[in-house]
Formats: C-alpha cells, structure tokens, sequence
C-alpha cells in the first residue's frame, strides 16, 4: 500500500518545546508558595521500628512538617497489589525504605533536617537471595500477604515469601520427556538493571480549598495514578486531579506513586503544593529496577535433535515489596516466553516471585524477556554442541511455526521467525572467515507479544478547523502522539498540520496509559475508526450545507469539496460553524482489548566481537538486528526504538547492574552504575524483514520491546565462540571475562 | 549545617543575553539558581553529579555540569541555557535537526545536548564521527541509543549557526 502521511518521517510532535527547553516535566512544575519533601530511608534491611524521635527536624527552622506513618492514615499501596506502606510502619524491609518525611521551605533544608530525626531500631534476620527466601527457615517478610488487597488469589503458593507462582503449560510435560533421548539441564541467572531514565521519578501535589488533590507526577499511566493515589491516601477518585506533564524516560518504571502520597499528606499538613524529586541515588537505592533471575532449564532432545520437551524454573527476586508489578498475576510476563522462538510441544513453566530483604523490583522494557531468552538462547548452544550439531541448524530443526500453540494459551500466526532469523544471519558475516583469532560471533533470537488494554480517545472538530484527539496517554517519549497524528490524517485524509493531539488525562477514569508495546495497536486502532466516524458525521453535516450527498463530499487539502465540482467547497473550520452544537462532531470512545493478538512479533541479532584476552574487555564489532515488521508508521521513532533498546540491551548484557551486597546497593551514583555513553554503542546494521500484515492501524506491528531482549545472549554466545568461555551469569563484563580466562589458563587448558 | 546561619552571597550573571542580579545562599548550585531563582526550567537534573549531562550549560562558551558548580562560580559570567539557543522564536539549525533526526525521545537530555552540540559545532563546524563521539561522551541519553543523535548533529554541521 502507499500512504500519504504514514511512512514518512514526521519529527515527534513535541519536538519544537523538547529542543527549547519549554516542554514542562513534573520537575519543571513549580507552584506560588511550593515547599519541598524530603525522605528519611531505613539503613537496615529488616528491622523493627521501636521509636522515632522528630522533635529536633520540626524545631529547625524552615522546617514545616515532620510526618511518620503515625501521622498517616493506615493504608497500603501498589500498582496492583496493594502491599508497601507510605512510610514504614512498626517494620523496615529493605535498606531504603521510606521511615519519615520532612517539608521545608527549601531542598536543602528539608535535607538538612532529616539528620536530626532519631530512629531507634531492633534488627530482624534477613534474607537476601530469593532461592535461600523459599527454604523453609527463611525469615517471612509478609506473613500476611494473603489479606493484602488485590493480592492474586489464584497464584498463591505454600513455599514462604512466594507471593505468586504462576505456571504455564502446552502439551504434556512428563510425555515429552519420555519422548526425549537426552536430556539436559542448565541453571543462569541474571541481575538487577535499572531503567536508567535521565528524569528521576518526581511528584507534586496541591490540595486545593475544597479538599481536591492536584497532581503532577512523573507517571506514564496517569488515570490509573489518580485511582492509586485516592486510594492510597482515602480520597474518593473524583478527588484527584491529574495534569498532563511530559515523562522523561519510563522503560516499563515509571507506572507507580513513588512519593506522590506523602506529597499529599506533607500539602495537606501545610496548606502549601509540595513537590518531591528524587536524587539518582534514591533511584538506584530505592526505585523499582529489572528483577534478578533464576532460571532454570530441563530440557528434552530426540536423537535427531528435536527439543521434544521443556521445562523452566524461573524464581524472580521481587525484592521487600510486590507493589510495583503492574499486572494482575503480580509476576513477570515474561517469563512464559522461556521456551524461546521453538515450537516445543511439552512445554511446562513455572515462574514464581518472591519477597527478599533487597530493592523492590519493578518492570523493565520487555519484563522478564532478557532474563530468559539468555538462558534459552545459551542453552540451545550448549544442548547443539553437545549433541554435535551446528548451533544454528538446531535452532532451525526447532523452530515455532504457525498453528503452534504457546504455553501462555497463543495459536501463532503468520510465523515470520525463520526469514528474520535468516536475514540476520545473511547481512552478517556469519560464517565468513575472522580477521583475527579472538573473533567471535553469536546468534540468538526472540518473540514479543504486542500488548493489550484499555483504550481511550475523544476526537472532535475544533471552530478553527482542526481535527483534535485527546488521549489520556502521556508522551514519554515514544511519539504516541505523533504516530496518533499520522494514523488519523492518514485516515481521514487531512494535511497532517490539521491534526492535533493533546494528553488530558484528568478527563478520563480509567486507561491502561502506556506500556507493553500496547498505544499503536489498542489506542491507533481505536483512534482510527473514531476518525471514520467523524469524517462520516462531517461528511454529512457539510453535505447538507453543500446542498449535496454525503456520499458526493471529498477531502482535498483540508477542504470538503462536492466532488466534481472544486467550486462548491467549505473549509472545515465552516462545517465546524454549521456543525455548531451537533454532538456527532464530538465523539468519545473506549476500547478493551483483552488479549495479545495471534500474530506476534520477531527478532533475531548476531554479534560479531573482539576479546582482548589480556585484560578481558570486550569490543563489539558489529551488531545486525533483524525485525519482523509490518508497515511502519513514523520511520524516525520506529528505528528509535530499535537503536534505543539495543543499547539498553547491551548495557544488560555487558555493563550495568545495581550491585547489591547483602541487602545494601553499592552503586550508588551514575558513576557507578554504568549506562552506556556515545563511544560504547558498536556498529549497527539494522534488517527489517516487511510484511504488510499487522493488528495495529495500516497493518503496523509493536517495536519497543524488541531489541533488548536477544542482545545479551547473543553476546555470551559470541564471547563463548570468541574464547571458549561459557556464561551462565550476566552481565558479561570484563573483568568476569578477564577471570574466567585466567582460571582456565590454570587449570592448563 | 543546619545550626549555621544561610550566607548569601549578591552575584551578577548575564543568562541568554540578560543581565541578573541576585542574592544566592553560597551553597546553592548553579541549576537551582537557573531553575528556581530564575525560572529557566528548560536545564534538567539528572544524575546530580556531573555524569549525565542533562543540566549542561555553557558558562563563557565552554560546556559545564551545572549540578556541580555553585551559583556563585557564575558571578560575572555569561551564562547560555537551551532557552537561549533559538533566536527570536526561530529554531537553531541544532535544534531544527534533532527533530528531524530524532535526536531525542523523551526530551530529558535533550538541554543539555543542544546545548553541547551547538558548543561543539562552534569550535569545529565540521566534526568527524570520532570528534562527535568524544565531544558528546558528557552527554547520556537512554532513549536513542546515540545513533540518531550523532545524526542530528552531523545534520547540522557544515555551516555557522544561525545566530
């Protein structure tokens, strides 16, 4: 098909304010007579709260709240299950956790003063390590995680401090295995990654004359933050009020409260709007950060090298509180595409989530996708080399198909795995000779869901001629906005300048906002057929201002013209005038889509890299990501997303970790929790693999949650083919490279 | 200290063309001085502690961490923000080409990116790969993975700013 609008490729609609410096994040929003909060955070990763002593903070000048649980009503928080206190109340569960909070005229005051609050606590045995949370001695961190609200019924488990145990199964596993001649088993883990947006979480609220609360907050599923909020702070919804601010940088963390109560609360006490930000260090202390992972695999080999069988354990440390997981199984999705891009009959999973004394975890772009496909995509080199086959032949001897059922319940359609894969492949220098003998290269591949959810729109014919929609959700940065724009001036047709799009997310009460590669397809979709609507209605009501039939109006640069006849036109700003009072030129909509659709998306990546075996370091030489794609609506975000993931992805796989000893993170500063800078990104050559054949509007598919996921395991695939050395942990960094060298070296291999 | 009486210090600075004059605490950093005492918002903290480079500015041309320099250090100096990049409501070629590049996502960054581009493009109209990359290592962005940054500028080299 050719389009007018889609395809091209428009700057992000919020382009002009973000290169300005006029584009108002939650920081940036500052109030007459706005005061500051301030946390005190819990040094102990289990304790109990015997007494604390704020006399000193509320004496010191400039001080004008002191608040601790005491002062709060009694009620508990969280994206879905509503388990973490406000502050603390009676018990510490991590290092970090919030304990007291100060208002003041000034940051640095309210900083000043929460060294004068005294808290005496009682240490409790901790654990720190969610296989070790599971053993039946293991101290319980919420012995009465059952009564939490919305805490899922259906996924409770026996085991202590798992708070949800979910399985998905195809086939039988037992038959499977009976079916295999060989059987392997591998154990990985992986670490904790933090989204590491350069906009740290921030909330600002003002309660008004009549009790209202106002929010600004740094949230990229707005709606949903008015119901938490109300909730957390026992207001009826209708009482929050949510403005529309710019989100900088979500990447799957950015859906919780964070301070935005004790905002509440400290404008509450003092009758002035209080704003809180985040220090980095807060966020690396205590924001919601990529699950640590075990996972491990059983997996089921015919002689002829058919995985008849798998089976994955994956244990997720959840960290002291579950609050952040914004789903209803409050677990890692992810984790039910352990199996990886094969159509393995027996397929049992088993993914469970556990509370620890450490950092509560949160979601990361592609939730649990990185985990597993490492595990999976290094075991199906391991499994190859055992059995003596070429790694990449055995993973096409494997491969889903369509028709194949996956364990999460999925009948696959329109399977494009082996052409991306082959792509791949092809635009790499995959089997060519190396240039030099620490060279390797590493295949691996994955799948991703395109999401669902609630969608919500209104769109209208403005007096000035514009078409506008608002949405409620926020621009964090993906273009939603932009790529809303194309799809209605695409539909309509209209030049795309006619086209606005504003968040208002205050008008609406319920939204899944942004998240899981959902706002293309669920809100695009939608959008679409509300601009069909509306042309329908402004065909009509200009028809009979024309003295003509509906069918007889045409659209041409923005004008209604009777067709064939160019001179009997109105701009749409006059149908909007003889239209004036219709309700029809006004429409609002909500849709639910419940499930992931059929068709799914692909990646695959080879890595070509360089060992230095001297000191360890790796130097990526080049990346190949290849993508299943459908027609791609804005071609500059579209490759954003690939570039930006990769990145991130290979910052998972090589550089970053929130490094945690016993409870206590010792990267405490982006100087030492390393996110990739200009000189680490490695040449990228990017294939996409179009097919016109897509859910979302004109045949579009998801991107966002693409390239992050197979990029480590292709790294550890390469490092092995570069050096021999096998990871079974992650990230891969030099100084693990350097180690495993000099180990092998002595042991006289 | 809490117990020390705040000391405040009178600096002058010229911001984005404009004279200023105000009386600063002496710890305050020179982005709350921008942000707060001067309402220029568009300078974004991000990591505190001059690694991520969001809340760069130039002070007497040269590109600085505002989050490390005290508001006082600014006194007497001549002070350029993302604000004071465009010129009379005409987007810098900079700015103009990080639209059409996709030099940014979020947008969180991105002052402290055009700001160090358009100091980049100043010193050397022309800059390699290799020069933007070691000009622009100040600057994180976790959004684009640079890629399309590095367009963005290379899209505005070549000729002098439209200044």
């Amino acid at each position: 098909m050719t389009y007018t609008v889609v395809g091209k490729p428009l700057g992000q609609v919020e382009g002009p304010a973000k290169v300005t410096g006029a584009a108002t994040f939650t920081a940036d929003v500052i109030l007459p007579e706005m005061i500051w909060g301030k946390v005190l955070r819990s040094p102990l990763p289990h304790a109990r709260i015997v007494s604390i002593d704020t006399k000193a903070a509320e004496q010191m000048p400039g001080v004008l709240a002191v608040l601790t649980a005491r002062d709060l009503p009694d009620t508990l928080t969280g994206r879905v299950v509503y388990d973490t206190p406000v502050l603390a109340r009676d018990q510490v569960r991590f290092i970090g956790e919030k304990v007291a909070v100060v208002a003041a005229e000034d940051p640095d005051v309210a900083e000043d003063a929460l060294a004068l609050i005294e808290v005496e606590y009682q240490e409790l045995p901790a654990v720190f390590d969610a296989e070790e949370a599971m053993k039946p001695d293991a101290p319980l961190l919420h012995p009465d995680y059952r009564s939490y609200p919305h805490a899922p019924e259906k996924f409770f488990s026996e085991l202590p401090n798992v708070h949800s145990h979910v399985t998905w199964q195809v086939g039988d596993i037992e038959e499977g295995f009976a079916q295999a001649q060989q059987v392997f088993e591998y154990t990985f883990t992986t670490h904790s990654q933090h989204q590491g947006f350069i906009e740290p979480h921030a909330s600002v609220v003002s309660v008004d004359s009549e009790g209202r609360a106002h929010l600004w907050i740094s949230n990229k599923m707005p709606v949903r933050a008015q119901k938490l909020l109300a909730d957390a702070v026992e207001l009826p919804q209708e009482q929050v009020v949510v403005h529309p601010v710019c989100i900088g940088g979500d990447f799957g963390g950015k859906g919780s409260l964070m301070d935005a109560p004790l905002c509440y609360h400290l404008s509450k006490r003092t009758g002035r709007p209080v704003k809180m930000v985040m220090t980095y260090t807060e966020e690396l202390m205590a924001g919601n950060p990529r699950h640590p992972a075990t996972i491990s695999l059983r997996t089921g080999v015919t002689d002829q090298g058919k995985v008849v069988a798998f089976q994955a354990r994956v244990v997720f440390d959840s960290g002291a509180y579950a609050g952040f997981k914004p789903v209803p199984i409050v677990n890692i999705p992810g984790a039910n595409s352990a199996a990886g891009v094969y159509g393995t009959p027996h397929v049992k999973i088993d993914a469970y989530s556990v509370y620890t004394n450490c950092v509560p975890s949160g979601h990361v772009r592609a939730p649990g996708d990185p985990q597993v496909t490492f595990a999976v995509e290094s075991s199906m080199e391991l499994i190859a080399e055992a059995m003596g086959i070429d790694p990449l032949e055995f993973r096409k001897r494997n491969l889903v198909q369509d028709g194949d059922l996956l364990p999460d319940g999925h009948r696959l359609e329109h399977v494009r795995i082996r052409q991306t894969l082959e792509a791949a492949i092809e635009s790499s220098n995959w089997g060519k000779p190396k240039a030099h003998p620490h060279v390797g290269r590493g295949v691996a591949a994955s799948y991703r869901h395109i999401g669902a959810g609630e969608a919500n729109a209104e769109i209208r014919l403005e007096s000035d001629g514009t078409v506008k929609v608002i949405t409620p959700v926020p621009d964090t940065g993906t273009g939603a906005h932009t790529v809303l724009q194309q799809v209605v001036a695409e539909t309509w047709p209209l030049p795309v300048e006619q086209v606005q799009v504003e968040a208002r997310p205050e008008l609406f009460e319920t939204d899944s906002g942004a998240g899981a590669s959902r706002v293309t397809y669920v809100v695009g979709q939608l959008v679409k057929e509300m601009t069909e609507e509306l042309r329908a209605s402004v065909c009509r009501v200009a028809a009979t201002a024309l003295e003509c039939q509906a069918e007889e109006v045409v659209f041409e640069d923005g004008h209604c013209t009777v067709k064939g006849s160019s001179d009997r036109t109105l701009t749409l700003a006059q149908v909007a005038e003889a239209g004036s009072g219709k309700p029809e030129l006004s429409i609002r909509k909500t849709q639910v889509n419940r499930d992931n659709p059929q068709v799914t998306t692909f990646t695959a990546q080879v890595v070509e890299l360089e060992v230095d075996p001297e000191t360890g370091q790796i130097k990526i030489l080049e990346v190949v990501t290849s993508h299943d794609v459908g027609t791609i609506i804005n071609p500059i975000g579209h490759r954003g997303q690939i570039d930006g993931g990769l990145v991130q992805g290979i910052g998972f796989g090589m550089i970053e970790e929130v490094v945690m000893e016993e409870g206590q993170v010792s990267t405490l500063h982006l100087g030492d929790y390393k996110l990739p800078n200009i000189k680490d990104i490695p040449p990228l050559k990017t294939v996409l693999v179009q097919e016109e054949i897509g859910p979302a509007p004109f045949q579009s598919k998801a991107i966002g949650e693409s390239s992050i996921t197979p990029i480590a395991a292709a790294i550890a695939n390469a490092v092995y083919d570069a050096v021999g050395v096998r990871f079974y942990n992650l990230p891969i960094t030099a100084e693990k490279v350097y180690r495993a060298l000099r180990e092998r070296d002595s042991n006289g291999e | 200290m809490a117990s020390e009486k705040t000391m405040t210090r009178t600096i002058r600075l010229r911001v984005n063309g404009k004279e200023h004059s105000l009386d600063v605490p002496s710890r305050r950093l020179l982005v709350d001085c921008l942000r707060y005492d001067l309402g220029l918002t568009g300078t974004k903290e991000g990591c505190s502690v001059g690694v991520c480079g969001a809340c760069t500015v130039l002070m007497d041309g040269q590109p600085i961490s505002s989050c490390l320099a005290l508001a006082v250090f600014a006194d007497g100096k001549e002070i350029v923000t993302v604000e004071g990049i465009a010129r009379e409501g005409k987007l810098d070629r900079v700015q103009q080409s990080f639209i059409d590049h996709g030099g940014f996502q979020c947008g969180s960054c991105t002052p402290g990116m055009v700001v160090t581009a358009r100091a980049l493009l100043d010193a050397n109209p022309n800059p390699s790969q290799d020069e933007i990359k070691e000009w622009m290592l100040g600057n994180l962005c976790r959004c684009t993975g640079y890629y399309q940054i590095i367009e963005s500028i290379q899209g505005a080299a070549g000729e002098a700013s439209d200044a």
